[in-house]
């Protein structure tokens, strides 16, 4: 028998280059106006990006306080997604709980008169803009050092009482500056900034700030789920 | 200028211009780099305008790159690794082979533009000057991204430039500057060495 010619194979590879040409064209013409491979390129760069931050964390190290004078009320804008949960204060319980030795829940009384810290940072927002902030409340490490993690812990996540989400990673939130706070630049916290209870940190992203929060869960393991804005397509450490 | 004779025929034809392949390199690498880190930035910057915040004057669609904030992030947090790397690696490199020394704006070209009568000597320093002094352009692009991109590890950076919003202004002039050098240094080229200077750098 006569071994098949070039020509007779369904494809020549001539042809299969040229055709991979034109529909590798449609392609990217067709990517046009869309979000253009956005995804697909943040899945090979950002584990590169999370372990460069990663690395960068320092998880003992302090950032500056900024100077009071720096203080920017008006540039902090309210940003939710869908408006400001009404909480009674007074029936308001903070849940901690997951993969813990000890779970527990604290009214907002019990919260207050926890050892608190205050700090002047920079709030930085993913849209671009900035803010500086004296925030004060209680160090979430202290909170997460009371439920007592089991080993293997590894995340924590935070539940609000507007059904926002989000996830940490566990150094970032035993770092000495992630607070779930009650007070804004030195006054009681407004309901449209987080009260009772929100997260603040200058080591992220704003949106992984969480307001309204009304439950702390340390888990081992991420799961499908790790926040609002990252379910949606934004990256989940969000370092800074 | 207006009385000086003809110029006499050339006795030879001029060399032709010769890039190394590293340079070549670097040219593609750069300028395709840039081109995803501007257009992708532009998302960015239509997130909240660095001039007017919410509510300011955006850039239209055409120019962005990544279809939303979430995909311009994603573009400009890949794209600036292959633009900072290819910038260090070919730092390395004209130090290393010195010619930092050779290809570059030096103490001869400002002394031409000084006292030199020569135009096509003058055109050609201020050619060599032009794309000498777009690399601490580029370079302080990438210082204030990082400053941005990680205010708190880099907090000195945003110090440096006084607040966040100069840092921000600083980094999105990078934008108008690029574009501009691109075009004059394109010009600069064509009325230096034709189109046989400006083929050398890219094949």
């Amino acid at each position: 028998m006569e071994s098949p010619s070039i020509s007779d194979r369904l494809l020549s590879r001539r042809r299969l280059l040229q055709l991979s040409g034109l529909s590798g064209l449609g392609l990217v013409l067709g990517g046009c106006g869309t979000s253009l491979y956005s995804d697909q390129v943040n899945s090979v760069f950002e584990p590169l990006n999370q372990s460069v931050e990663e690395l960068l964390l320092n998880p003992q190290k302090l950032i500056p306080n900024l100077p009071l004078s720096a203080i920017e009320p008006e540039a902090l804008l309210i940003n939710s997604f869908q408006g400001t949960p009404k909480i009674d204060p007074q029936s308001y319980l903070l849940s901690v709980n997951g993969d813990v030795e000890r779970s527990f829940t604290l009214n907002l009384a019990e919260l207050q008169s926890m050892p608190s810290t205050s700090m002047v940072i920079r709030h930085v927002c993913v849209e671009g803009w900035a803010a500086v902030v004296q925030w004060g409340g209680v160090p979430l490490r202290d909170l997460i050092a009371l439920a007592k993690p089991k080993p293997g812990a590894k995340y924590v996540y935070f539940k609000s009482a507007d059904g926002y989400y989000e996830s940490w990673d566990l150094v970032s939130s035993m770092h000495p500056q992630t607070l779930m706070v009650y007070q804004k630049n030195g006054q009681p916290l407004s309901p449209e900034n987080g009260a009772p209870l929100r997260l603040a940190s200058p080591i992220k992203l704003g949106y992984k700030q969480s307001k309204w929060v009304t439950e702390i869960t340390l888990t081992k393991q991420l799961y499908p789920m790790t926040g609002y804005w990252e379910d949606k397509g934004y990256e989940w450490f969000a370092g800074l | 200028m207006t009385s000086s004779p003809a110029p006499a025929k050339r006795s030879k034809a001029p060399p032709i211009p010769h890039q190394t392949i590293l340079a070549k390199v670097f040219h593609w690498v750069n300028i395709i780099s840039l081109l995803l880190m501007i257009t992708s930035g532009l998302q960015i910057y239509n997130a909240n305008p660095v001039f007017g915040g919410r509510g300011g004057w955006q850039f239209p669609t055409p120019f962005l790159l990544g279809g939303w904030l979430a995909g311009g992030r994603h573009w400009h947090f890949a794209a600036m690794w292959f633009f900072a790397l290819n910038l260090l690696w070919y730092g390395l490199y004209i130090l290393i082979s010195r010619r930092w020394q050779r290809r570059f704006a030096s103490a001869s070209d400002l002394k031409a533009l000084q006292t030199g009568r020569n135009p096509k000597r003058k055109a050609y320093a201020w050619h060599r000057l032009l794309y000498t002094a777009v690399i601490p352009i580029l370079l302080l692009a990438v210082l204030t991204g990082l400053g941005m991109y990680k205010p708190a590890q880099f907090h000195w950076i945003v110090d440096l430039f006084g607040s966040w919003q100069a840092l921000r202004v600083v980094h999105f002039i990078s934008v108008p500057t690029v574009l501009l050098f691109s075009l004059v240094h394109s010009l600069m080229a064509l009325r230096v060495g034709g189109l046989r200077l400006i083929n050398s750098i890219f094949w």
